[in-house]
């Protein structure tokens, strides 16, 4: 018994959501301030470690094609191992900058894997324009990342970076979204059963 | 222009979610390895949108070939095919439609008429394990030798915190069993499909995850996620707390490749025989990968640990080596139940292989315990001792290529 893939869509948005608000957060009101309290520090890399985590059942249930097994192998690995890239900043186990550079290469993956299993052009149905969104999204939204290793005081790195989350999530919630105020146009798609 | 770009975006926003992408098959008629009491008249593909039939969009194989398929249709969402009537035995059904999105899509399923059903991954055309199994498999055993053997060499003999060295050669470990897993579950779906790359990126592996080598990737992959968020959870946070469960988790979900393997699969098989190959497969990655341990981490980071992990390892390994032999000769006994099958079946002569190689890993492993042990626990140290116990590790690896060999193999019935 599976949930149907609109609802772990959903699930995942909410967890980068999550992750995107508590970095907006960070963003607006300052590092120093967002740590006052010294478990926020972990509570965005958590997130993205955990989400990881939560990948693996999605991988190894939604086993309908190769390639959505491929990219959700990948996601997972990313989110796991970026999250955890982090976290061991924060904590102070790993101490150069150029660790930092890992969630650019987590973002550059990511996209790449979003990219390489939309085999569709981009306006071919609402499925492909999202994918196609959500893999140039990272793939450009990686400059952020980049910037906060080279600059990690920079207002405008960590807003970017929030943003992107943010971003990301809204597109993941219209990826598998069946609600009827979008209607249900296609032929391809025959009689709603939702 | 740019309105026209948005309202095509919007227009695409609004497409329903039912045709996100290519098609999934829902349910069939007969159902995946469903055992039938008489021929059926149809078979019948649904899927969740609408597709399109091509030319030989279903094909129906018996054990000894293909066998005529008078009518194909769509029906919507429905691929539909009318068969002979089918005598007694296994039957595969081999199938490939044109899904909304222009992908080809394809899939195997099997059912079985008065008798059971093969499983997808022995279906017709199936040509079973090959080389590049072989290899994967092999490098399955060392990765979860570097993950259970660390682990188990780290809370069983040094007992203590280890250098980073301990949680990066583990960490490869368990990310390797993963990986390794996945290409393992593609390369036998890959079999089972028979199809070429392009279009196995979009064949249906579901079949494939409900054998019993589905279940056991699907357990290990669960199984070995958790492991690391756990092992990544001790070296955070520098608690050992973290690594009792991940060390359990992953001794326990070692017996995954058991209860896939030919002691669960294989006529005659029990709990017993499964237990014996868990507790085999178990000592064996605690013995290599405590190995790996003290030559790459105590050796040449920690000297004044050397003689205590030297010894209290000793001990470790003559368990590991009594419960390899125990059921080494047990599971031998079972799979080659007539003493000439040693010599006269490929199996047999791949474990004979096995033995001599297991013998020599044993000698040396004796030598380092009866000559060894007592010089390092009077003087500290033997000269030259971090290679021989290399050697003897390496001896173990080439011991695991061998029983990936011996794995993939079939037992003489």
């Amino acid at each position: 018994m599976q949930p149907p893939s609109e609802h772990v869509h959903w699930l995942f948005a909410t967890g980068v959501l999550l992750l995107g608000l508590c970095l907006l957060a960070e963003a607006v009101v300052g590092t120093e301030v967002w740590r006052r309290r010294a478990w926020r520090a972990y509570l965005w890399p958590g997130l993205a470690f955990t989400l990881g985590v939560f990948m693996w059942p999605v991988m190894t249930f939604y086993t309908n094609s190769t390639i959505h097994m491929l990219a959700h192998g990948a996601w997972a690995e990313v989110l796991m191992i970026a999250g955890a890239v982090e976290l061991a900043l924060v904590r102070g186990k790993l101490h150069s900058p150029a660790w930092r550079l890992t969630m650019a290469a987590a973002f550059l993956v990511s996209g790449s894997a979003f990219l390489v299993h939309e085999q569709n052009v981009w306006f071919f149905q609402r499925s492909s324009l999202l994918h196609h969104l959500l893999g140039w999204t990272l793939v450009a939204a990686a400059v952020f990342p980049l910037a906060r290793s080279v600059r990690p005081r920079s207002q405008a790195a960590a807003a970017g970076f929030a943003l992107t989350f943010v971003v990301l999530a809204v597109f993941l919630y219209c990826d598998r979204d069946v609600a009827p105020v979008f209607g249900h146009l296609s032929p391809l798609a025959g009689p709603p059963h939702r | 222009m740019r309105h026209a770009l948005l309202i095509a975006a919007f227009a695409a926003l609004a497409l329903p979610a039912q045709a996100f992408a290519h098609a999934t098959l829902e349910r069939t008629s007969p159902a995946f390895e469903q055992r039938l009491s008489t021929s059926p008249r149809i078979v019948t593909l649904r899927f969740d949108q609408y597709i399109e039939g091509l030319p030989h969009a279903i094909r129906l194989y018996s054990a000894h070939g293909e066998l005529p398929v008078p009518r194909i249709r769509t029906d919507g969402r429905a691929l539909i095919a009318s068969v002979p009537k089918l005598r007694r035995g296994g039957y595969t059904i081999r199938w490939h439609a044109l899904s909304g999105d222009g992908h080809v899509v394809s899939g195997v399923f099997t059912f079985g008429v008065r008798a059971k059903a093969p499983a997808p991954t022995e279906a017709f055309g199936a040509s079973g394990p090959t080389r590049t199994e072989d290899v994967v498999r092999w490098l399955y055993f060392l990765s979860l030798a570097l993950v259970v053997g660390g682990l188990g060499f780290r809370l069983l003999v040094a007992r203590r915190r280890l250098p980073d060295r301990f949680f990066a050669l583990t960490g490869v470990g368990v990310f390797a069993t993963l990986n390794v897993g996945i290409a393992a579950f593609l390369l036998r779906a890959e079999d089972a499909l028979q199809l070429p790359f392009g279009r196995l990126l979009y064949g249906d592996l579901s079949p494939i995850a409900r054998t019993r080598f589905g279940t056991a990737f699907v357990a290990m992959t669960l199984g070995f996620s958790a492991v690391a968020a756990l092992l990544f959870l001790a070296w955070l946070t520098d608690r050992d707390v973290f690594l009792w469960p991940a060390f359990l988790i992953g001794l326990c979900f070692v017996s995954g490749l058991s209860l896939s393997g030919h002691s669960a699969a294989a006529a005659g098989s029990s709990w017993k025989s499964a237990l014996a190959d868990w507790a085999h497969l178990a000592a064996a990655c605690l013995w290599i990968g405590g190995l790996v341990q003290l030559v790459v981490v105590v050796w040449p980071l920690l000297p004044e640990l050397r003689r205590p992990a030297l010894v209290a390892f000793s001990r470790l390994a003559t368990v590991c080596v009594g419960v390899l032999l125990l059921a080494g000769v047990y599971l031998a006994i079972l799979r080659l139940p007539r003493l000439s099958d040693l010599w006269t079946t490929g199996y047999g002569q791949i474990l004979l292989v096995k033995i001599a190689l297991v013998a020599l890993a044993f000698a040396w492993g004796g030598l380092h315990k009866l000559r060894a042990v007592p010089v390092v626990a009077r003087d500290g140290t033997v000269p030259r001792l971090r290679a021989s116990l290399a050697g003897e590790s390496m001896i173990g690896m080439i011991v695991l290529l061998v029983a990936a060999f011996l794995v993939n193999a079939k037992p003489p019935a």
